[in-house]
Protein backbone atom coordinates (compact mmCIF):
# COMPACT_ATOMS: atom_id res chain seq x y z
CA UNK A 1 0.00 0.00 0.00
CA UNK A 2 1.50 3.61 -0.35
CA UNK A 3 1.57 6.25 1.91
CA UNK A 4 -1.24 8.19 0.47
CA UNK A 5 -3.28 5.11 0.48
CA UNK A 6 -2.59 4.67 4.29
CA UNK A 7 -3.35 8.34 5.02
CA UNK A 8 -6.70 7.76 3.43
CA UNK A 9 -7.78 4.58 5.03
CA UNK A 10 -6.33 5.97 8.36
CA UNK A 11 -8.74 9.39 7.57
CA UNK A 12 -11.65 7.24 6.77
CA UNK A 13 -11.34 5.16 9.83
CA UNK A 14 -11.23 8.02 12.00
CA UNK A 15 -14.63 9.06 10.42
CA UNK A 16 -16.49 6.02 10.96
CA UNK A 17 -14.85 5.32 14.37
CA UNK A 18 -16.78 6.25 17.35
CA UNK A 19 -16.06 9.10 20.08
CA UNK A 20 -13.76 8.48 22.91
CA UNK A 21 -15.49 8.73 26.15
CA UNK A 22 -14.45 6.84 29.88
CA UNK A 23 -16.53 3.85 28.14
CA UNK A 24 -13.80 3.33 25.08
CA UNK A 25 -10.24 3.74 26.82
CA UNK A 26 -9.06 1.33 29.61
CA UNK A 27 -4.89 1.90 31.17
CA UNK A 28 -1.79 1.32 29.82
CA UNK A 29 -0.78 -2.01 30.51
CA UNK A 30 1.25 -2.67 33.75
CA UNK A 31 0.16 1.42 35.04
CA UNK A 32 -2.06 -0.66 37.82
CA UNK A 33 -1.03 -3.28 39.70
CA UNK A 34 -3.75 -5.78 41.59
CA UNK A 35 -3.30 -5.08 45.24
CA UNK A 36 -2.27 -8.77 46.89
CA UNK A 37 -4.11 -9.60 49.87
CA UNK A 38 -2.79 -12.33 52.06
CA UNK A 39 -6.70 -13.43 52.29
CA UNK A 40 -9.15 -14.47 50.24
CA UNK A 41 -9.37 -17.10 47.96
CA UNK A 42 -6.17 -16.18 45.30
CA UNK A 43 -4.06 -14.17 48.16
CA UNK A 44 -4.77 -16.93 51.33
CA UNK A 45 -4.54 -20.61 51.83
CA UNK A 46 -0.40 -21.22 51.08
CA UNK A 47 0.27 -17.36 50.28
CA UNK A 48 1.63 -18.01 47.11
CA UNK A 49 4.77 -19.91 48.13
CA UNK A 50 3.96 -23.50 47.27
CA UNK A 51 3.85 -26.78 48.17
CA UNK A 52 6.26 -28.30 50.36
CA UNK A 53 9.89 -28.01 49.81
CA UNK A 54 12.72 -25.16 50.16
CA UNK A 55 10.45 -22.10 48.59
CA UNK A 56 6.87 -23.40 50.78
CA UNK A 57 9.82 -23.29 53.98
CA UNK A 58 12.10 -20.49 52.79
CA UNK A 59 15.08 -22.45 53.47
CA UNK A 60 16.31 -21.36 50.04
CA UNK A 61 20.04 -22.56 48.16
CA UNK A 62 22.49 -19.46 47.69
CA UNK A 63 22.04 -17.88 44.06
CA UNK A 64 23.76 -20.09 41.73
CA UNK A 65 24.15 -22.93 43.54
CA UNK A 66 23.37 -26.33 41.76
CA UNK A 67 22.46 -29.16 43.98
CA UNK A 68 25.77 -29.98 44.40
CA UNK A 69 27.69 -30.10 40.96
CA UNK A 70 30.37 -27.67 39.77
CA UNK A 71 28.20 -24.58 39.29
CA UNK A 72 28.37 -22.33 36.19
CA UNK A 73 30.12 -19.46 37.81
CA UNK A 74 32.72 -21.80 39.27
CA UNK A 75 33.35 -23.36 36.76
CA UNK A 76 35.62 -21.13 34.51
CA UNK A 77 38.45 -20.21 37.62
CA UNK A 78 39.49 -16.41 37.25
CA UNK A 79 43.06 -15.23 37.28
CA UNK A 80 44.08 -11.74 38.26
CA UNK A 81 47.51 -11.67 36.43
CA UNK A 82 45.63 -10.95 33.15
CA UNK A 83 43.53 -8.63 34.04
CA UNK A 84 42.92 -5.77 31.11
CA UNK A 85 44.85 -8.01 28.73
CA UNK A 86 41.97 -7.38 26.12
CA UNK A 87 43.23 -3.73 26.32
CA UNK A 88 46.43 -3.79 26.10
CA UNK A 89 48.59 -3.49 23.03
CA UNK A 90 50.37 -7.02 22.25
CA UNK A 91 53.77 -6.69 19.36
CA UNK A 92 54.43 -10.25 18.15
CA UNK A 93 58.27 -10.87 18.46
CA UNK A 94 60.70 -11.86 15.32
CA UNK A 95 64.38 -11.93 16.48
CA UNK A 96 67.36 -10.39 14.62
CA UNK A 97 68.53 -13.96 14.14
CA UNK A 98 65.42 -14.76 12.08
CA UNK A 99 65.81 -11.40 9.82
CA UNK A 100 68.93 -12.43 9.57
CA UNK A 101 67.90 -15.93 8.42
CA UNK A 102 65.34 -14.47 5.88
CA UNK A 103 68.12 -12.59 4.64
CA UNK A 104 70.74 -15.37 4.23
CA UNK A 105 68.03 -17.59 2.14
CA UNK A 106 67.10 -14.88 -0.17
CA UNK A 107 63.64 -14.14 1.41
CA UNK A 108 64.10 -10.56 2.43
CA UNK A 109 65.09 -8.17 -0.10
CA UNK A 110 67.70 -5.53 1.58
CA UNK A 111 68.60 -3.74 -1.88
CA UNK A 112 64.42 -2.63 -1.05
CA UNK A 113 63.36 -0.91 2.68
CA UNK A 114 62.15 -3.70 5.22
CA UNK A 115 58.64 -3.18 6.47
CA UNK A 116 56.06 -5.08 8.66
CA UNK A 117 54.63 -6.38 4.69
CA UNK A 118 57.91 -7.49 3.63
CA UNK A 119 58.53 -9.62 6.32
CA UNK A 120 55.22 -11.31 6.46
CA UNK A 121 55.48 -11.47 2.67
CA UNK A 122 58.76 -13.27 3.56
CA UNK A 123 56.09 -15.85 4.63
CA UNK A 124 57.94 -17.32 8.19
CA UNK A 125 55.91 -14.31 10.37
CA UNK A 126 52.42 -13.53 10.93
CA UNK A 127 50.32 -11.49 13.02
CA UNK A 128 46.33 -11.35 13.44
CA UNK A 129 45.67 -7.44 13.77
CA UNK A 130 41.76 -8.21 15.27
CA UNK A 131 43.93 -9.91 18.03
CA UNK A 132 45.20 -6.49 19.45
CA UNK A 133 48.18 -7.45 17.21
CA UNK A 134 49.95 -3.64 16.84
CA UNK A 135 53.21 -5.20 14.78
CA UNK A 136 56.36 -6.48 15.22
CA UNK A 137 58.76 -6.52 18.29
CA UNK A 138 62.11 -6.89 16.77
CA UNK A 139 64.09 -8.99 19.50
CA UNK A 140 67.63 -8.89 20.40
CA UNK A 141 68.33 -12.38 20.09
CA UNK A 142 71.19 -13.05 17.31
CA UNK A 143 72.40 -9.26 18.20
CA UNK A 144 75.92 -10.85 18.31
CA UNK A 145 76.32 -12.26 14.84
CA UNK A 146 73.66 -9.64 13.23
CA UNK A 147 75.33 -8.68 9.77
CA UNK A 148 73.27 -7.30 7.31
CA UNK A 149 72.98 -3.64 6.69
CA UNK A 150 69.51 -2.52 6.17
CA UNK A 151 66.69 -0.14 6.29
CA UNK A 152 64.15 -1.85 8.71
CA UNK A 153 61.15 -0.22 10.06
CA UNK A 154 59.66 -2.35 13.11
CA UNK A 155 56.65 -1.24 15.66
CA UNK A 156 58.93 -2.08 18.52
CA UNK A 157 62.57 -2.31 19.30
CA UNK A 158 64.89 -2.30 22.33
CA UNK A 159 68.05 -0.21 22.93
CA UNK A 160 71.01 -3.17 22.14
CA UNK A 161 68.91 -3.79 19.34
CA UNK A 162 68.87 -0.44 17.73
CA UNK A 163 73.11 -0.62 18.28
CA UNK A 164 72.84 -4.18 16.47
CA UNK A 165 71.82 -2.87 13.27
CA UNK A 166 73.41 1.03 13.21
CA UNK A 167 76.67 -1.09 13.78
CA UNK A 168 76.53 -2.78 10.66
CA UNK A 169 75.66 0.64 8.70
CA UNK A 170 71.60 0.13 8.97
CA UNK A 171 68.98 2.20 9.63
CA UNK A 172 66.25 1.28 11.67
CA UNK A 173 62.98 2.95 12.87
CA UNK A 174 59.84 2.74 14.48
CA UNK A 175 56.67 3.66 13.70
CA UNK A 176 52.78 2.93 14.70
CA UNK A 177 50.57 1.70 12.22
CA UNK A 178 47.10 1.75 13.50
CA UNK A 179 44.89 -1.65 13.34
CA UNK A 180 43.23 -0.79 9.67
CA UNK A 181 46.45 -0.22 8.36
CA UNK A 182 47.93 -3.13 9.80
CA UNK A 183 44.97 -5.00 8.41
CA UNK A 184 45.75 -3.72 4.77
CA UNK A 185 50.13 -4.16 5.11
CA UNK A 186 49.60 -7.70 6.14
CA UNK A 187 47.70 -8.36 2.64
CA UNK A 188 47.92 -5.32 0.23
CA UNK A 189 46.78 -7.32 -2.49
CA UNK A 190 43.31 -8.43 -1.24
CA UNK A 191 42.79 -4.46 0.01
CA UNK A 192 43.69 -3.63 -3.48
CA UNK A 193 41.07 -6.13 -4.88
CA UNK A 194 38.08 -4.42 -3.15
CA UNK A 195 38.93 -1.09 -5.01
CA UNK A 196 38.75 1.15 -1.97
CA UNK A 197 41.19 4.00 -1.74
CA UNK A 198 43.99 3.88 0.32
CA UNK A 199 43.71 5.57 3.72
CA UNK A 200 45.67 8.24 6.18
CA UNK A 201 47.58 5.87 9.11
CA UNK A 202 46.03 7.28 12.32
CA UNK A 203 48.62 9.05 14.65
CA UNK A 204 49.71 6.84 17.58
CA UNK A 205 47.57 7.00 20.94
CA UNK A 206 48.36 9.22 23.97
CA UNK A 207 49.77 6.73 25.93
CA UNK A 208 52.53 5.67 23.27
CA UNK A 209 52.82 8.70 21.06
CA UNK A 210 56.20 9.97 23.29
CA UNK A 211 58.00 6.23 22.45
CA UNK A 212 57.62 7.57 18.40
CA UNK A 213 58.50 10.73 19.34
CA UNK A 214 61.77 10.07 21.02
CA UNK A 215 65.02 10.10 19.14
CA UNK A 216 66.54 7.28 21.83
CA UNK A 217 63.79 4.89 20.55
CA UNK A 218 64.14 5.84 16.57
CA UNK A 219 60.62 6.90 16.39
CA UNK A 220 58.93 8.03 13.06
CA UNK A 221 57.78 11.48 13.99
CA UNK A 222 61.07 12.43 15.91
CA UNK A 223 63.92 15.02 14.55
CA UNK A 224 66.22 13.11 12.15
CA UNK A 225 69.14 14.96 13.49
CA UNK A 226 68.47 14.27 17.06
CA UNK A 227 68.76 10.95 15.76
CA UNK A 228 72.22 11.50 14.55
CA UNK A 229 73.24 12.71 17.77
CA UNK A 230 71.80 9.43 19.41
CA UNK A 231 73.37 7.48 16.61
CA UNK A 232 76.94 8.76 17.78
CA UNK A 233 76.15 8.62 22.02
CA UNK A 234 74.86 4.02 21.11
CA UNK A 235 77.94 3.94 18.97
CA UNK A 236 79.79 5.23 22.47
CA UNK A 237 77.75 2.94 24.90
CA UNK A 238 78.48 -0.48 22.68
CA UNK A 239 81.73 0.69 21.89
CA UNK A 240 81.76 0.41 17.55
CA UNK A 241 83.04 2.56 14.97
CA UNK A 242 80.09 4.49 13.91
CA UNK A 243 79.58 3.81 10.69
CA UNK A 244 79.63 7.20 8.16
CA UNK A 245 76.50 6.60 6.37
CA UNK A 246 76.62 10.18 4.14
CA UNK A 247 79.42 8.04 2.31
CA UNK A 248 77.55 5.29 1.41
CA UNK A 249 76.30 4.16 -1.98
CA UNK A 250 73.22 3.20 -0.81
CA UNK A 251 72.47 6.64 1.30
CA UNK A 252 69.37 7.47 -0.80
CA UNK A 253 67.73 3.80 0.20
CA UNK A 254 68.84 3.54 3.58
CA UNK A 255 67.32 7.21 4.46
CA UNK A 256 64.00 6.52 2.69
CA UNK A 257 61.08 6.54 5.02
CA UNK A 258 57.43 6.39 5.13
CA UNK A 259 55.34 9.93 5.56
CA UNK A 260 53.75 9.81 8.71
CA UNK A 261 50.58 9.21 6.90
CA UNK A 262 51.46 6.72 4.39
CA UNK A 263 51.05 2.71 4.49
CA UNK A 264 52.86 1.77 1.75
CA UNK A 265 56.14 2.83 0.12
CA UNK A 266 55.13 4.81 -3.08
CA UNK A 267 51.43 4.83 -2.72
CA UNK A 268 49.18 7.72 -1.62
CA UNK A 269 46.43 7.84 0.58
CA UNK A 270 43.51 8.43 -1.65
CA UNK A 271 44.82 6.27 -4.59
CA UNK A 272 42.79 3.41 -6.03
CA UNK A 273 45.01 0.58 -7.39
CA UNK A 274 43.88 -1.09 -10.26
CA UNK A 275 45.29 -4.48 -10.43
CA UNK A 276 43.62 -6.11 -13.61
CA UNK A 277 44.26 -3.05 -15.99
CA UNK A 278 47.93 -2.39 -14.08
CA UNK A 279 46.98 1.51 -13.25
CA UNK A 280 46.48 3.84 -10.32
CA UNK A 281 43.53 6.22 -9.82
CA UNK A 282 44.16 9.66 -8.17
CA UNK A 283 41.37 12.01 -7.41
CA UNK A 284 41.43 15.30 -8.19
CA UNK A 285 38.88 16.80 -6.14
CA UNK A 286 40.27 19.80 -4.12
CA UNK A 287 38.59 18.72 -0.82
CA UNK A 288 39.61 15.15 -1.17
CA UNK A 289 43.58 15.96 -1.66
CA UNK A 290 42.97 18.37 1.20
CA UNK A 291 41.58 15.37 3.28
CA UNK A 292 44.20 12.98 1.96
CA UNK A 293 47.35 15.29 2.52
CA UNK A 294 45.72 16.69 6.46
CA UNK B 1 48.16 16.76 -27.79
CA UNK B 2 51.84 17.00 -29.61
CA UNK B 3 53.62 18.67 -26.87
CA UNK B 4 53.01 15.53 -24.68
CA UNK B 5 55.42 12.70 -26.41
CA UNK B 6 58.32 16.00 -26.01
CA UNK B 7 57.53 16.16 -22.30
CA UNK B 8 57.08 12.95 -21.41
CA UNK B 9 60.57 12.70 -23.20
CA UNK B 10 62.38 15.13 -21.08
CA UNK B 11 60.69 13.76 -17.71
CA UNK B 12 62.65 10.38 -18.67
CA UNK B 13 65.73 12.23 -19.42
CA UNK B 14 65.31 13.80 -16.22
CA UNK B 15 64.34 10.79 -14.29
CA UNK B 16 67.43 8.99 -15.93
CA UNK B 17 69.84 11.39 -14.93
CA UNK B 18 71.07 10.25 -11.17
CA UNK B 19 71.39 13.92 -10.21
CA UNK B 20 68.11 15.13 -10.47
CA UNK B 21 65.86 11.98 -9.71
CA UNK B 22 66.28 12.27 -5.97
CA UNK B 23 65.11 16.40 -6.39
CA UNK B 24 62.25 15.00 -8.04
CA UNK B 25 61.23 12.91 -6.13
CA UNK B 26 61.57 14.95 -3.89
CA UNK B 27 59.11 17.34 -5.05
CA UNK B 28 56.91 14.51 -6.09
CA UNK B 29 56.60 12.90 -2.56
CA UNK B 30 53.58 12.78 -0.72
CA UNK B 31 53.62 15.22 2.62
CA UNK B 32 50.90 15.02 4.66
CA UNK B 33 49.80 17.84 7.52
CA UNK B 34 51.95 15.71 9.98
CA UNK B 35 55.40 15.29 7.61
CA UNK B 36 58.64 15.75 9.47
CA UNK B 37 59.17 18.91 7.49
CA UNK B 38 56.05 20.15 8.95
CA UNK B 39 57.08 19.29 12.08
CA UNK B 40 60.65 20.37 12.55
CA UNK B 41 60.37 23.32 9.79
CA UNK B 42 63.81 24.20 11.32
CA UNK B 43 65.59 20.92 10.70
CA UNK B 44 67.91 19.26 8.00
CA UNK B 45 66.04 16.11 8.16
CA UNK B 46 69.00 14.65 7.18
CA UNK B 47 70.31 11.31 8.84
CA UNK B 48 74.07 12.28 9.28
CA UNK B 49 77.29 11.06 11.25
CA UNK B 50 77.95 14.29 13.62
CA UNK B 51 81.43 14.89 15.12
CA UNK B 52 81.64 14.62 18.81
CA UNK B 53 81.11 17.82 20.76
CA UNK B 54 83.37 17.78 24.05
CA UNK B 55 82.01 18.74 27.78
CA UNK B 56 84.18 21.90 27.75
CA UNK B 57 83.53 22.06 31.76
CA UNK B 58 85.31 18.75 32.04
CA UNK B 59 88.86 17.85 31.72
CA UNK B 60 88.10 14.48 29.89
CA UNK B 61 86.52 15.28 26.73
CA UNK B 62 84.03 12.08 27.11
CA UNK B 63 84.89 10.56 24.00
CA UNK B 64 86.76 6.79 23.85
CA UNK B 65 88.20 5.99 21.07
CA UNK B 66 87.16 2.62 20.05
CA UNK B 67 90.18 1.81 17.46
CA UNK B 68 93.04 2.61 19.95
CA UNK B 69 91.46 -0.02 22.54
CA UNK B 70 92.83 -3.61 21.89
CA UNK B 71 89.40 -5.51 22.09
CA UNK B 72 89.64 -9.40 22.19
CA UNK B 73 86.09 -12.18 22.57
CA UNK B 74 86.85 -15.32 24.08
CA UNK B 75 84.52 -18.10 25.29
CA UNK B 76 83.57 -17.39 28.83
CA UNK B 77 83.35 -19.85 32.12
CA UNK B 78 80.55 -21.37 33.82
CA UNK B 79 77.64 -23.28 32.68
CA UNK B 80 76.11 -23.91 29.68
CA UNK B 81 77.03 -27.15 27.57
CA UNK B 82 77.38 -26.69 24.27
CA UNK B 83 76.57 -22.91 23.88
CA UNK B 84 79.00 -21.27 26.31
CA UNK B 85 81.69 -23.08 24.78
CA UNK B 86 81.12 -22.17 21.38
CA UNK B 87 79.89 -18.18 21.35
CA UNK B 88 82.43 -16.15 22.31
CA UNK B 89 80.76 -13.44 24.65
CA UNK B 90 83.61 -12.58 27.37
CA UNK B 91 85.12 -9.27 26.44
CA UNK B 92 88.86 -8.57 26.66
CA UNK B 93 89.36 -4.55 26.36
CA UNK B 94 93.22 -3.34 26.95
CA UNK B 95 95.22 -0.39 26.37
CA UNK B 96 98.00 0.96 27.57
CA UNK B 97 97.88 3.79 30.02
CA UNK B 98 100.80 6.00 29.10
CA UNK B 99 100.16 5.47 25.41
CA UNK B 100 96.39 6.83 26.24
CA UNK B 101 96.58 10.39 24.99
CA UNK B 102 92.96 10.43 24.54
CA UNK B 103 92.99 11.09 28.21
CA UNK B 104 94.17 14.20 29.76
CA UNK B 105 97.68 14.12 31.78
CA UNK B 106 96.50 14.34 34.75
CA UNK B 107 93.93 12.47 35.20
CA UNK B 108 95.98 9.33 33.33
CA UNK B 109 98.75 9.83 36.55
CA UNK B 110 95.65 9.92 38.77
CA UNK B 111 95.00 6.55 37.07
CA UNK B 112 98.52 5.39 37.75
CA UNK B 113 98.02 6.39 40.99
CA UNK B 114 94.75 4.23 41.97
CA UNK B 115 95.25 1.66 39.74
CA UNK B 116 99.17 1.06 39.00
CA UNK B 117 99.57 -1.59 40.65
CA UNK B 118 96.76 -3.59 38.98
CA UNK B 119 98.83 -3.03 35.02
CA UNK B 120 100.29 -5.75 33.81
CA UNK B 121 103.95 -5.90 32.98
CA UNK B 122 103.57 -4.27 29.92
CA UNK B 123 101.69 -0.95 31.48
CA UNK B 124 98.26 -2.28 30.07
CA UNK B 125 94.71 -1.74 31.56
CA UNK B 126 93.23 -4.90 31.55
CA UNK B 127 89.13 -4.29 31.60
CA UNK B 128 86.95 -7.78 31.51
CA UNK B 129 83.17 -8.90 31.26
CA UNK B 130 81.20 -11.82 31.09
CA UNK B 131 78.08 -10.72 33.20
CA UNK B 132 75.64 -11.66 30.69
CA UNK B 133 75.36 -13.95 27.58
CA UNK B 134 76.07 -11.04 24.59
CA UNK B 135 79.01 -10.01 23.44
CA UNK B 136 77.66 -6.57 22.75
CA UNK B 137 76.76 -5.89 26.21
CA UNK B 138 79.54 -7.42 27.45
CA UNK B 139 81.30 -4.80 25.52
CA UNK B 140 78.95 -2.25 26.94
CA UNK B 141 79.91 -3.24 30.46
CA UNK B 142 83.66 -3.16 29.67
CA UNK B 143 83.04 0.37 28.49
CA UNK B 144 81.24 1.31 31.38
CA UNK B 145 83.76 0.42 33.71
CA UNK B 146 86.51 2.05 31.63
CA UNK B 147 84.04 5.33 31.76
CA UNK B 148 83.98 4.78 35.94
CA UNK B 149 87.79 4.27 35.99
CA UNK B 150 88.25 7.65 34.18
CA UNK B 151 85.77 9.66 36.14
CA UNK B 152 86.86 8.42 39.58
CA UNK B 153 90.59 9.58 38.19
CA UNK B 154 89.03 13.00 37.78
CA UNK B 155 87.26 13.72 40.36
CA UNK B 156 88.46 16.32 42.76
CA UNK B 157 87.50 16.01 46.58
CA UNK B 158 86.77 19.87 47.25
CA UNK B 159 88.12 21.32 50.21
CA UNK B 160 86.12 22.04 52.86
CA UNK B 161 86.30 26.02 53.73
CA UNK B 162 87.36 27.13 57.58
CA UNK B 163 84.02 28.11 59.01
CA UNK B 164 82.76 24.37 57.52
CA UNK B 165 85.84 22.48 58.97
CA UNK B 166 85.02 24.31 62.47
CA UNK B 167 81.40 23.56 62.10
CA UNK B 168 82.46 19.58 61.73
CA UNK B 169 84.35 19.95 64.39
CA UNK B 170 82.38 21.64 67.05
CA UNK B 171 79.54 18.58 65.61
CA UNK B 172 82.11 16.00 66.99
CA UNK B 173 82.92 17.75 70.04
CA UNK B 174 78.85 18.00 70.81
CA UNK B 175 78.49 14.15 69.79
CA UNK B 176 81.29 13.86 72.45
CA UNK B 177 80.01 15.28 74.94
CA UNK B 178 76.15 13.67 74.81
CA UNK B 179 77.82 10.59 74.58
CA UNK B 180 79.50 10.75 77.37
CA UNK B 181 76.90 12.90 79.57
CA UNK B 182 74.60 9.58 78.79
CA UNK B 183 77.28 6.88 80.06
CA UNK B 184 77.21 9.05 83.09
CA UNK B 185 73.28 9.09 83.64
CA UNK B 186 73.64 5.06 82.93
CA UNK B 187 76.64 4.75 85.15
CA UNK B 188 74.98 6.51 87.92
CA UNK B 189 71.13 4.70 87.68
CA UNK B 190 73.14 1.21 88.12
CA UNK B 191 74.98 2.64 91.23
CA UNK B 192 71.86 3.56 92.70
CA UNK B 193 70.70 0.00 91.99
CA UNK B 194 73.47 -1.32 94.47
CA UNK B 195 72.13 -1.59 97.80
CA UNK B 196 73.62 0.95 100.45
CA UNK B 197 77.48 0.19 102.16
CA UNK B 198 77.93 1.35 105.77
CA UNK B 199 79.22 4.44 105.17
CA UNK B 200 76.03 6.06 103.45
CA UNK B 201 74.06 4.66 106.45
Amino acid sequence: MGSRQITEKSLAMLRSLPRLSLGNIRDNPGSRKNIKRGRGQHGGDKHGAGNKGSGQRQNYMRLGYETGNNPFYLRMPHEHYYKGHHHRRQYPPISLLEIQKLIDTNRLDITKPIDIASIVRSGLYNFFPDQKHFGIHLTDEGMDIFSAKVNIEVQWASEQVIAAIEKNGGVITTAYYDPHSLILLKNPKSFFQTGQAIPRRMIPPPDVIEYYTSAEMRGYLADPEKISEERLRLSQKYGYQLPILESDKNYNMLCERKDPRQIFYGLEPGWVINLRDKCILKPKDEELLQFYAS
Amino acid sequence: MAFAPIRTHVMRLIGQSGQYSTLLQRSMAYKSAISLETLYPNSSLKLTTPAFSPNPDEKFSGYIPIDKLDIKYSASSGPGGQNVNKVHTKVDLRFKVDEADWIPKEIRDKMLELHGKKLSKEGFLILRSDVTRSQQLNLADCLQKLRNIIREASVTKKEASPETAERIRQRHLKASRLRVAIKREDALRRAQRQPPTVVDL
